[in-house]
């Protein structure tokens, strides 16, 4: 969580409150997991029942995640967690066309089913190009030429050449 | 003699050099594409070989087979998205290589070593395909799960910048390998009432989510350089075909040290590329005398992996042609196809049918020298994904990793899974996790179930782990390797002092 223009020192200290928030993330879910693999019925059959391996794994998980935290709270400055959430905000603001390009994929992918791939992918490739080509005239008929030949082209190549048939929607 | 001139014949037939040649296109194209692997390249290619002679049909799924171990490398150089399993560990040195303005040059590297690779595994597999046979087939689940876990303390030099973060996100790993029914008795685990979950995460929509989409979103993380239409690679694109070739030579301990490991490792049943690649990888960097650069761009890395990678066409060849079994799935349609043929695969295959044994041995190295010769003649094509923009590339390959997940099983909710994968392997890069740790214990966790517990199955004493000899080599080799790494990382830490770690992206 550091740039050029920003304190990063405390973009640092941000970052290392982000982590430690995904160790608590982490143990709290292991250990979720870890009991709920108590519940898995064992086989006589064998020595080791189904939830055997996993109890193995979600303990080690558990255990690196407590030894994490530990050490993430050592390193975090008192004042830090009040900056965290400016700091964050921040972040976040300086990458905003991840979270536009992640959106895009979301809808995307929830449009596949409805408008099939063909169109779905026409309006991805091309929203997104759109999103993020430079703003000059030439090169918006390129990412129409490339949004078609790589969502009617695929489709065509992959139905016609490998005969593997890609969603067609509900129209 | 007389069965190998008669398979030398029958490979050097015009019509099937053409469909080999043919059979190296697809496959290097195949491989390319993020999420369309070699076994589904191979499947598409199998009902095509019915019609032709058995050794033609072999030959040509051989090409497709050594075509796809190359053609991984292109994404996993390019764009730092391994387009195979088998090509995860490429993308440590290839991908930064290119980055920094050498994208011929990795491309290069990588389809040297894994000619060179290929070739070494020939020459062993001609040699010593019973007696390396003999040996894998004697080992039983204890010497199996000591292997993996000699595999898993790779993890030890993947972790990146933090030991903790890189431990954490390998136990995620086997983790995420445990949701899904267990492979030994078939019980659901952890699918919460979910219907995609029942049989566990697909791997290869995983793969897909957490090296491609993660990547390609961290492509557009800088406003700027997207909108200034900067292309993904950009410096000098030159190939540097026969000094590239001198380099790689000039490594031979490296590249016969990471081809006897692609040998090997393919030759056990279950183990094949996805493993071997990484295995390699870790040796060369062990044996370094400059650790610290590899993840940099050192040629080194990406030599083993290549030829680690490429080396386990060969050798799963090796318990194929010896005992009849498949080391892997792709071996297993190769056997598929001998079948459909009426040949019956065995130990009795190399005394009923030497000629077509032999044939394969040749159709390995001719395929290998078609990969060269297609790679070397197509990569400037290849190169020209470097020229292209980002704000292209990015939605352009997205919709690709959507195809390729999707072509897999043919699910939407497969889509639905690539999605949130994706998003998770975004996080996990932006908080400064290695992902690669995470990779390696999605392939590695169920073996090492499946193993352990077939193995107290078969005897309840725990300590014959380490009273059968190969067993306790391997765990001894597994201690020894964690002990190397703590070394690694204390010599690593007294110069620097601690690390900060403060940046998270």
């Amino acid at each position: 969580m550091s740039d050029a223009g920003y304190d990063k020192q405390q973009a640092g200290e941000a970052g290392e409150i982000a982590r430690l928030l995904s160790y608590v993330l982490t143990l709290l879910a292991s250990a979720g997991l870890f009991v709920s693999a108590n519940a898995i019925p064992i086989s006589r059959f064998e020595q080791l029942g189904a939830g055997a391996f996993p109890k193995i794994v979600f303990a080690g998980i558990a255990l690196v995640a407590l030894i994490a935290i530990v050490e993430a709270l050592r390193k975090i400055p008192a004042g830090a967690y009040g900056r965290f959430a400016r700091q964050t905000l921040a972040w976040a603001g300086r990458r905003y066309l991840v979270f536009v390009t992640l959106g895009a994929l979301a809808v995307y992918l929830v449009l596949i089913p409805v408008l099939g791939f063909s169109i779905a992918s026409f309006l991805f490739i091309l929203g997104l190009e759109l999103v993020l080509m430079p703003r000059r005239a030439a090169t918006l008929l390129v990412a129409v030429i490339v949004a078609a030949v790589f969502s009617f082209g695929l489709n065509w190549l992959f139905a016609e050449g490998f005969t593997v048939f890609l969603p067609r929607g509900v129209f | 003699m007389d069965s190998f001139l008669s398979g030398l014949v029958q490979i050097f037939t015009l019509a099937t050099l053409i469909y080999m040649f043919a059979g190296s296109i697809a496959g290097i194209i195949a491989a390319a594409i993020p999420g369309f692997t070699v076994t589904m390249a191979i499947v598409l290619t199998l009902p095509l070989t019915f019609t032709m002679e058995p050794l033609q049909g072999i030959a040509v799924m051989l090409s497709v087979y050594v075509g796809g171990y190359t053609g991984g490398l292109i994404s996993a150089a390019l764009l730092g998205i391994p387009g195979t399993p088998s090509s995860v560990a490429t993308t440590f040195d290839a991908f930064p290589m290119a980055r920094r303005g050498e994208p011929g040059r990795a491309l290069s590297l990588g389809i040297w070593a894994s000619f060179f690779g290929t070739v070494i595994s020939t020459l062993v597999l001609i040699v010593a395909a019973p007696p390396l046979a003999m040996f894998a087939v004697k080992l039983g689940p204890w010497e199996y799960f000591s292997l993996i876990v000699f595999a898993l303390t790779i993890v030890a030099s993947l972790v990146g910048d933090s030991v903790i973060r890189g431990m954490l996100a390998g136990l995620i790993g086997l983790g995420i390998s445990t949701v899904g029914t267990d492979p030994i008795m078939g019980r659901p685990r952890f699918d919460f009432g979910i219907e995609m979950l029942q049989a566990g995460l697909p791997f290869l929509v995983v793969l897909i989510g957490i090296f491609a989409i993660s990547q390609l979103t961290s492509e557009v993380e800088d406003p700027k350089s997207v909108r200034s239409g900067n292309a993904l690679v950009t410096g000098a694109i030159d190939f540097q075909t026969w000094q590239v070739m001198k380099e790689v030579l000039m490594r031979p301990v490296n590249l016969i040290r990471s081809s006897v490991v692609g040998v090997l490792i393919g030759a056990l049943p279950g183990a094949g590329g996805s493993i071997a690649n990484l295995v390699a990888y870790d040796q060369a960097k062990r044996n370094s005398k400059d650790p610290e650069s590899f993840g940099k761009g050192n040629p080194d890395g990406v030599v083993a992996s290549e030829a680690g990678n490429s080396a386990t066409a060969g050798g799963g060849l090796i318990p194929l042609i010896g005992l009849g079994i498949p080391g892997s799935a792709v071996d297993a349609i190769l056997m598929a196809a001998l079948m459909v043929h009426g040949i019956s695969v065995g130990p009795r295959l190399i005394m009923d049918h030497a000629d077509l044994v032999y044939g394969m041995f040749i159709a390995m190295a001719v395929a290998s020298l078609m990969m060269l010769i297609v790679s070397v003649l197509s990569m400037r094509l290849f190169l020209r994904v470097a020229e292209v923009p980002k704000w292209l590339i990015v939605p352009v390959v997205m919709v690709c990793c959507v195809v390729g997940s999707f072509a897999l099983n043919n699910r939407v909710s497969d889509l639905y899974l690539l999605g949130f994968v994706g998003v998770a392997g975004y996080t996990l890069r932006a908080l400064g996790y290695s992902l690669a740790p995470l990779v390696l214990g999605v392939i590695l966790g169920p073996i090492a179930e499946t193993n352990l517990r077939r193995a107290l199955m078969t005897d309840a004493d725990p300590t014959l782990f380490l009273t059968r000899p190969v067993s306790l080599i391997f765990l001894m080799l597994a201690v020894i390797s964690i002990a190397w790494a703590i070394r690694g990382h204390l010599k690593h830490r007294k110069p620097s002092g601690r690390s900060t770690d403060a940046s998270a992206s």
